[in-house]
């Protein structure tokens, strides 16, 4: 006991350095772990944690038995889907594409304006969209000057429009950006596998297959499990900003769901547990997809 | 020899279609900043027309001349470049402070305190809960709220701490036997020394802060500290849009000739170009960034 004062009388300064950062760790990080018990209760804002009366999983039943539970799940998972099955494999083959390039100079041309809609915010994004594909916009124009259409369609104002709109969006703001870690790997493949290859005669093609692929496979496997991991996460920003009320029936997912129900309308309880069901699932997802990925390829991600 | 030496008419046609694919890709990745250009840059009667798609058909400034006697849009300019400023010196003091302390070798609790923050990462309640807090804490609109719950940032701790693990020990260990509190070798060592990672992730921090939107609508409904963003998603509703130009015309006359189009591409123009004009500057730190956190990853 003794030689553990001493020892923090010794660190004294450290520790006063640090008690504030633990106070701020526990309230804005530990706290609202806690304020989750709210999805238990009837909460009423501006009460305690305690006061409110317990209800145990009836938030929770409400939102299972209601009809936008069936809705909501359709397009996070859709939404996630589209975002897996083509966000992950177009950043791969661009930086292979990138990395058969000749011209080193057009290389890191590309790659500095492929890195660029990465930075933009999602209002400028929608801003964005909302020119292009306006009913004088741009897309609208060339369809009707190619003489597709006679009549401009509202692609932002119909719900049958609207996932592809995103995952375009979002394939196009990550694209160049994921690929810098798919580059990075393929520079660190060793040359004198590359050479060999060149010698047994195996092609451009065949060196892709052969050397490139298998030689980032721990990289590709080890994004696409976190990309699995995430598969709740489909988006949120991106849904308020393009989305619309005419959309909802396509672009509704569980967050912009927890906030209309949390922010919006004011049903604490009711968002706070739909929040904490996704939480959970979420964790679990993630500890699932660490576990495959220990087990079956001997890499980790936690 | 020669069969791989010599390139194959496959493997020419390949480069020639690789290159062709590439320039689409650019003009793909770069058109819509350079059509929302030439449209913020025409005459805005002229524009409803449609048709613009990479020069102006009419050019006019108005919409720049506007937006720059325009109160609000000022007033979103200032808070979002105090809101970069602000939340990214204080997140990267606070998080490099932190993950110095997590590296010191002697310090009893650099375990406690790596597992303490570690665990928020992947064990955070999402944004309703945090949103309950901060209304509880009465942190609503105020400018607090932009910097104060992202003052410390798990990820870019691990970050650095990985950047300081790669300094020799001696480096802080001298200071120590000179007599140098903790807080000064932080100061006069660590962060000196750590500029490359400080830099990378100060990128991120700022280019974070100066695109969030979602946190102002949420926390700053009064509208008092409404940055840029929210100012352009506000035209972005169109009506807003044109009441606004209704109002700014019995003001100013002259300008006739805007429109919503305009105005909104000039908006956005307004919002990228900081952006941009620093992108060249840091593409060198956040790629590093990215190399750091895949080293250590």
């Amino acid at each position: 006991m003794n030689t553990w004062r001493r020892r923090i009388a010794k660190e004294r300064q450290i520790w006063i350095m640090t008690v504030p950062m633990i106070v701020w760790v526990l309230v804005f990080s530990y706290y609202p772990m806690y304020g989750m018990i709210i999805a238990f209760q009837n909460y009423v804002p501006g009460n305690s944690f305690f006061s409110g009366d317990w209800v145990g999983f009836a938030h929770f039943e409400r939102f299972f038995n209601s009809p936008d539970f069936g809705t909501i799940m359709r397009n996070t998972f859709a939404i996630s889907g589209l975002n897996i099955l083509f966000g992950l494999p177009a950043p791969l083959i661009l930086a292979l594409l990138l990395n058969e390039l000749k011209n080193k100079a057009f290389k890191r041309f590309t790659q500095t304006l492929s890195y660029i809609p990465y930075f933009i915010s999602w209002v400028v994004v929608a801003s964005i969209l909302f020119t292009l594909l306006g009913s004088d916009g741009l897309l609208n124009k060339l369809l009707i000057d190619f003489g597709f259409i006679r009549e401009p369609i509202s692609f932002l104002g119909e719900g049958k429009y609207f996932w592809s709109i995103l995952t375009t969006s979002n394939v196009w703001k990550d694209v160049g950006f994921n690929s810098i870690i798919y580059l990075s790997a393929l520079a660190s493949i060793d040359r004198e596998q590359i050479e060999a290859g060149k010698v047994d005669g195996i092609g451009r093609f065949g060196t892709v297959w052969h050397i490139y692929l298998p030689g980032i496979r721990t990289t590709i496997i080890l994004l696409w499990i976190l990309g699995l991991g995430g598969i709740l996460n489909a988006g949120f920003e991106q849904q308020l900003l393009i989305g619309s009320p005419t959309t909802a029936e396509y672009s509704e997912v569980i967050d912009t769901y927890v906030y209309k129900y949390g922010v919006q309308l004011g049903y604490y309880s009711f968002a706070a547990a739909v929040n904490l069901m996704k939480a959970v699932v979420s964790v679990l997802l993630v500890i699932g997809m660490n576990r495959i990925a220990k087990k079956f390829f001997d890499t980790s991600i936690l | 020899m020669r069969d791989y030496l010599k390139p194959t008419l496959g493997s020419r046609v390949f480069d020639t279609a690789n290159v062709v694919f590439m320039l689409v890709f650019c003009a793909l990745m770069i058109y819509p900043f350079l059509n929302l250009l030439a449209i913020s840059l025409n005459d805005g009667v002229d524009a409803a027309r449609g048709g613009i798609y990479l020069f102006p058909r009419k050019l006019s400034f108005s919409a720049y001349e506007l937006l720059f006697q325009n109160k609000k849009m000022l007033n979103g300019f200032m808070w979002s470049i105090l809101r970069v400023v602000v939340g990214t010196v204080a997140c990267l003091l606070a998080t490099g402070l932190l993950a110095y302390l997590v590296n010191i070798r002697h310090f009893s609790g650099r375990k406690f305190m790596r597992i303490l923050f570690f665990i928020t990462m992947y064990f955070n309640g999402g944004f309703f809960p945090v949103y309950l807090l901060i209304v509880n804490l009465g942190l609503t609109n105020s400018f607090h709220v932009y910097w104060l719950p992202a003052l410390f940032n798990v990820y870019f701790m691990l970050l650095i701490s990985s950047y300081i693990q790669n300094q020799p020990d001696a480096l802080f260990e001298s200071a120590r036997i000179d007599g140098a509190g903790e807080f000064r070798i932080y100061w006069k060592i660590v962060i000196p020394i750590c500029v490359p990672v400080f830099a990378a992730v100060s990128v991120y921090l700022a280019v974070s802060h100066w695109n969030s939107w979602f946190d102002v609508v949420l926390y700053n409904p009064s509208g008092k500290f409404d940055t840029l963003q929210v100012y352009l998603r506000r035209l972005l509703l169109e009506m807003e849009g044109l009441q606004q130009i209704r109002d700014q015309q019995v003001l100013y006359n002259r300008y006739r000739d805007l429109s919503p189009l305009t105005l909104r591409a000039a908006t956005t123009i307004v919002v990228t170009v900081p952006i941009l004009l620093v992108y060249p500057f840091v593409q060198k730190y956040f790629i590093g960034g990215i190399m750091l956190g895949s080293v250590k990853g």
